[in-house]
């Protein structure tokens, strides 16, 4: 009996916590269903009485031009992460197997990188830019966030090679195969599994930045999807919230897809940057 | 090695080598090099020593700043960590375990702006959620929650509750699946209960997971940016500015560049030494492969 009432009592505190934690998600989507009217008129847990949510989105793309900038994150995250993920393979195959002289120092070196907070970066990258001609461009966004994302996709693939058997890399020698061949033939076509961690990781951390983007753009032409989101709200107010809640749910479907698609990768994602092993 | 081969092996590792020695690693020198001046970004810079340095400790912004990041610190550690074990520890085996799980999982997959936004209607004052859940309950008074002073701090640190909690029992819960059954069964032979097998069983397995997950979660708070930035923008009157909001503001809103960079050197010395064993351990790792 006792026992029925601690399983009881246990079910009651998750269940509760749960609904917690569904009271965001649910009461963002009502509100992003509703026409402007409707968010004044109705209650927070009233349905909208027509479904205006496409007009909603319309309005943040008139408005803010969400879509240009949405675009321009798909842009960072698809190049930026595609860039670490050659340049960290590259280099995390030629530490591992064809171990140059000071392996471990340039290994540690380029993963240094990943050890201090984005705030020692921005004012030396932003100057930087700024001379150069990068600032407020969509080159210079690119080359920062594949920078940013280079440690840990080294980290990642460095990782991974050492488990590849050393007599596969003995027989393609034999058969003559160079240091080219070999990372192109026999490593590169391995590599799915980090590759779909480092995509994981490292282009939903592209999409989600809001700080590099806002020190280092200014102009629709450059600036990434979160500042354009985090433009639609602020806490003095003066936003039209279905408007605002429509983008939130419209930025937020590719991290959730990403995610849905690469599930099986966010573990062994996880536990390489927690156990480096 | 071949004379081929060793250049091909430097060719492999430039590209990456160069990106990050141009952009991250040069960088950080230059801004411990800029935290040494006055320079607002457009004059030349003016050398002043330590100054800057000085003036931290003055600073009532700072302190102010200082304050509200180890209230971010500790509240982490007993609301997203171990609200994350708790969590991790309820949900393992009960009826509808995926589902639970996918609940706590969902704030991971949307951006800290995404959710700075949803918990700011939340908080809202004359629209938000939580106020009119307390109209229906009959309280019929109207919370400042995000305007408020020290309010403000802790309805923030609800909105990163909620993001955070989720992978923290994620990890708990890859953690708990390491324990054998039989450890906790034996404990209960012996006449505990859940309640002190939990204490002298599985908590003390789960240390290593532990120690990792506090590290990360202090590493994280102390950066905490984003959700702060979009909810208040660290006001009112900079009252729930964090570390890294007061660098922010000091370096892009006020053009206070040296001093910026002042407060990024300290931010980065007390996120380096959090996580200085955690690092050691990783780079011991390391050597023992080399």
């Amino acid at each position: 009996m006792r026992v029925s009432v601690n399983k009881i009592v246990l079910y009651v505190i998750v269940g509760v916590l749960a609904l917690l934690w569904l009271l965001p998600v649910w009461t963002t989507f009502f509100v992003a269903f509703k026409t402007p009217e409707e968010f004044i008129s109705q209650k927070f847990y009233q349905f909208s009485r027509k479904i205006s949510i496409i007009e909603n989105l319309r309005n943040t793309f008139k408005i803010y031009k969400l879509h240009k900038h949405f675009l321009n994150s798909v842009i960072y995250a698809a190049s930026g992460a595609g860039i670490a993920i050659i340049a960290a393979s590259m280099a995390g195959f030629s530490i591992i197997r064809l171990r140059p002289r000071f392996n471990f120092l340039l290994f540690f070196l380029i993963y240094s990188g990943t050890l201090f907070p984005f705030q020692m970066y921005l004012i030396p990258v932003y100057k930087f830019f700024y001379t150069i001609g990068l600032y407020d461009t969509k080159v210079g966004m690119v080359l920062i966030y594949a920078a940013l994302c280079i440690p840990f996709s080294l980290f990642v693939y460095r990782g991974f090679y050492t488990t590849i058997p050393k007599e596969i890399e003995d027989a393609a020698k034999i058969d003559g195969c160079g240091p080219i061949k070999l990372y192109l033939y026999i490593f590169l076509p391995q590599s799915i599994a980090p590759t779909a961690v480092v995509a994981l990781f490292q282009m939903t951390w592209i999409w989600n930045d809001l700080l590099f983007g806002m020190v280092l753009t200014r102009s629709a032409v450059a600036r990434p999807v979160m500042i354009a989101l985090a433009s639609m709200s602020g806490p003095s107010g003066g936003t039209i919230m279905p408007y605002t809640m429509s983008g939130v749910i419209f930025t937020s479907i590719p991290t959730i897809l990403l995610f849905i698609l690469l599930r099986k990768y966010f573990i062994s994602g996880m536990v390489l940057s927690v156990s480096g092993e | 090695m071949k004379t081929n081969e060793r250049v091909i092996s430097y060719l492999f590792i430039i590209p990456a080598l160069l990106l990050v020695l141009v952009l991250l690693i040069i960088p950080m020198f230059q801004n411990i090099y800029y935290s040494f001046f006055e320079w607002d970004g457009l004059k030349k810079p003016v050398f002043i020593g330590l100054k800057n340095y000085r003036s931290i400790l003055t600073d009532e912004n700072f302190i102010v700043s200082l304050r509200n990041t180890l209230i971010w610190v500790a509240f982490t550690i007993v609301f997203p960590v171990m609200g994350g074990l708790l969590v991790a520890i309820f949900i393992k085996g009960i009826a509808f375990e995926k589902f639970f799980k996918s609940v706590f999982f969902i704030p991971i997959t949307i951006s800290f702006v995404a959710t700075g936004i949803m918990w700011q209607y939340m908080f809202s004052r004359e629209m938000g959620v939580l106020n009119n859940l307390l109209l229906l309950m009959g309280v019929d008074r109207k919370i400042s929650w995000l305007t408020g002073v020290p309010l403000n701090t802790f309805a923030l640190l609800i909105g990163w509750t909620w993001q955070q909690l989720g992978m923290n029992m994620v990890l708990f819960l890859m953690g708990l699946v390491t324990i054998p059954k039989e450890q906790i069964e034996a404990s209960m032979i012996d006449g505990a209960n859940k309640w002190q097998s939990f204490i002298h069983v599985t908590f003390p397995m789960l240390r290593p997971i532990t120690t990792i997950v506090i590290t990360m979660a202090m590493v994280n708070s102390f950066k905490a940016f984003d959700i702060i930035y979009v909810m208040t923008r660290g006001g009112p009157y900079r009252s729930s500015e964090t570390l890294a909001v007061t660098m922010f503001r000091e370096t892009f809103i006020i053009f206070r560049m040296g001093y910026g960079a002042a407060i990024s050197v300290v931010l980065s010395i007390i996120v380096i030494a959090v996580s200085f064993f955690y690092i050691k351990r990783m780079a011991r790792k390391d050597l023992l492969y080399y």
